[in-house]
């Protein structure tokens, strides 16, 4: 399908909508504001719903669908290693126990992005087929 | 009687004596410094013929006066320093910003030139709109949320109208989440002090959202670039801003908990290059790597460039813009340690020149040619390397933080291609995320202690200092950045990118993949009058696959 005229009225929506959000959270305190926010937020989710409407019509890609269950994981597992380096600057005030609690964190994670994630991206890449 | 009259009347002519003799009192030395100043100034008989030398040009009448009545006066001199001091910030500031924003041109020849000839336009293209994307969502709400509570600047004037930061309240203490103020920069933001610091890192977010471009090329719808970069201009890079420079909580961790001087970025490792190439490593995912790029066997295929020449001088562009970006980022060059800008200059071209050295030689012993890309993403990862430390580390450091980043970025390409099997056209997430984190990293290792920006940093008294020079929990607080990168905004990125892909597709079709986005996306060839060459077998085949 490609850039076609839906696409650009579509997005042509949606910095409307989102200009108009904004505007009603800058001035949400008057009527105006109110009503600005309401009218933007229902003109981004028109634009989206459009967008997934006409999504189908682009064709076949170069992309099969991944597990969202294993991406969720990595995602839970990348917040789990932050947490943990929050958790032991709060638990301990040696800078040493702080530096192993941030070491230790931070390995969870890249454990995450570099290994879970990008596993699970790649489970039925089309290079594969 | 009349005696009595007469004692009050000499009485009355003495008291209206004294309150007149009062009123005129005698002029202090300085207002009669000043008068005899403003005396012997040239006057404008001697301005009439001309002034070749300058010696006659810029004098005390130069200097307005509040009174003209009573004449120059001391707080007259005194307000103008003040002026003065603030317009020389203003004005080093604003250059170095418009010399960030020249940037985009830069990463648009690098990115392009590293593409096919087949997605030049469309590449060029996602360059250049990226800048208006992300300037506009700034404006509406990025702006607030990332400075909206960052009053206190005393560099710029004082920022007096940028007091709104959303706090919460944890373990006894206050963290800053996000601000408010400066939506639309208007009402109290239509301030002069606000328009330059909007300026500023206003091009500086868009750095960020532009690095984004690179890992996904080739194969990234047009619209959903579009859709995507506005929400990261409006949300994702705005919220670290804020927690590292803006207020916020990163910036807090040596007031609220004793880790160093909190979390340092002095022009953005992490806030700008870690940001953008952690989204880039996020949207990449998501997206899939071009067609022919990985074998069944998962072996990678080189996909070449098409013009070298852009990749070189791009990478010139980008290194002239960081004389903006770093010595920029003292916000003035005048008091508060601003006269630091020269060492910031220097820190900032010694990293890059040594970022080059390590990857040239890095390719050229371990490899056998001295490859031009990745000297140039040599140059470009040095850079990105010295960005958070470059306002606090002398010129050993840098050049050693300069040459780690070259070879790292050799190590650091190879792994995300053939260990983590995503494909990244440009070396975006290498130069950038990789390189970032090590900025952030060697803050806290090579923070020499020596700077001093107003006696304090992210108010806690003292100079920002490394392991090396004696402070560890410096290092702490850096590494709760990067875990704070790495976790949170990749997170958010990847959320906001996978439900963009839900909702409008990220990726292009595989005929307009295998055609060239120029024109299936564009509607028209990058380079129209050129005879384009057959690609390699390995990408035909590929490309034959994917359509079968």
């Amino acid at each position: 399908m490609a850039a076609n005229k839906t696409q650009g009225q579509q997005v042509t929506i949606f910095m409307v909508g989102i200009t108009a959000a904004c505007a009603g959270l800058a001035y949400i305190t008057s009527g105006l504001g109110k009503t600005a926010l309401i009218v933007g937020v229902v003109l981004l989710a028109l634009s989206f719903w459009k967008f997934y409407s006409i999504k189908s019509l682009e064709g076949k890609i170069a992309l099969k669908s991944q597990p969202a269950i294993s991406k969720l994981a990595g995602l839970a597992v990348n917040i789990i290693g932050w947490l943990v380096v929050l958790l032991g600057i709060h638990l301990t005030p040696s800078v040493g126990g702080r530096m192993v609690a941030a070491i230790l964190g931070l390995a969870i994670s890249f454990a995450s992005i570099i290994l879970i994630l990008p596993t699970a991206c790649n489970k039925n890449a089309i290079w594969k087929a | 009687m009349k005696f009595t009259r007469h004692i009050v009347s000499m009485c009355a002519l003495a008291a209206c004596l004294a309150f007149g003799a009062t009123a005129y009192a005698a002029p202090s030395e300085a207002t009669t410094e000043l008068q005899q100043g403003v005396a012997k100034a040239p006057a404008v008989a001697d301005l009439q013929k001309g002034d070749p030398g300058g010696t006659l040009t810029g004098t005390i009448n130069d200097v307005p006066v509040s009174d003209a009545k009573s004449g120059l006066s001391l707080t007259d001199v005194a307000n103008q320093v003040g002026q003065n001091k603030i317009g020389i910030n203003f004005t080093w500031t604003l250059i170095c910003g418009f010399l960030v924003m020249f940037m985009q041109a830069g990463f648009a020849m690098v990115e392009s030139g590293l593409c096919r000839v087949k997605n030049s336009n469309h590449t060029y293209m996602m360059n250049f709109m990226v800048y208006a994307c992300g300037l506009f969502a700034y404006w509406l709400i990025g702006f607030a949320i990332q400075m909206g509570g960052a009053a206190g600047n005393g560099n710029l004037g004082g920022l007096q109208p940028l007091v709104g930061e959303h706090t919460l309240s944890l373990f006894g203490r206050t963290w800053g989440l996000f601000g408010q103020n400066g939506m639309f920069l208007t009402g109290h933001n239509y301030d002069v002090g606000v328009m330059v610091i909007f300026l500023f890192q206003m091009v500086f977010m868009d750095t960020a959202l532009t690095i984004v471009t690179g890992a996904c090329a080739e194969r990234w719808k047009f619209a959903t670039f579009f859709v995507s970069s506005v929400l990261m201009g409006a949300f994702t890079y705005p919220l670290f801003g804020n927690w590292a420079w803006g207020g916020g909580w990163l910036a807090q961790l040596g007031t609220n908990v004793g880790l160093g001087k909190g979390y340092c970025d002095f022009a953005g490792s992490g806030v700008v290059h870690s940001v953008g190439g952690l989204s880039a490593l996020a949207c990449a995912l998501i997206i899939g790597p071009r067609i022919g790029k990985f074998n069944r066997d998962g072996s990678s295929n080189p996909i070449i460039g098409h013009d070298v020449s852009a990749v070189m001088i791009g990478c010139f562009i980008l290194a002239f813009g960081w004389f903006g970006f770093n010595p920029g980022s003292t916000l003035g060059a005048s008091a508060a340690g601003c006269l630091r800008i020269g060492s910031v200059a220097v820190n900032t071209m010694l990293a890059g020149c040594t970022g080059t050295f390590g990857a040239i030689l890095y390719m050229w012993a371990l490899k056998g040619k001295p490859d031009a890309s990745m000297s140039g993403n040599g140059l470009l990862a040095g850079l990105v390397a010295i960005t958070a430390p470059s306002g606090f580390v002398n010129s050993v450091g840098s050049a050693i933080i300069g040459f780690v980043a070259g070879i790292l970025v050799c190590l650091s390409v190879a792994f995300v291609e053939n260990y983590m099997k995503v494909d990244d056209p440009v070396g975006a997430i290498s130069v950038h995320g990789a390189n970032g984190i090590w900025g952030v990293i060697s803050v806290g290792l090579f923070a020499d202690g020596k700077s001093n920006y107003g006696g304090s940093w992210n108010g806690v008294t003292g100079s920002v200092t490394g392991l090396f020079y004696g402070d560890a929990s410096q290092l702490v607080a850096q590494l709760v950045g990067v875990a704070t990168l790495v976790a949170v905004i990749f997170t958010i990125t990847f959320v906001i990118n996978w439900i963009l892909d839900i909702l409008l597709g990220q990726r292009v079709s595989i005929a307009s993949e295998v055609e060239g986005l120029d024109i299936p996306e564009m509607g028209q060839l990058g380079y129209p009058e050129f005879v384009f060459k057959p690609e390699p077998e390995v990408l035909i085949a590929a490309n034959q696959a994917a359509v079968a």
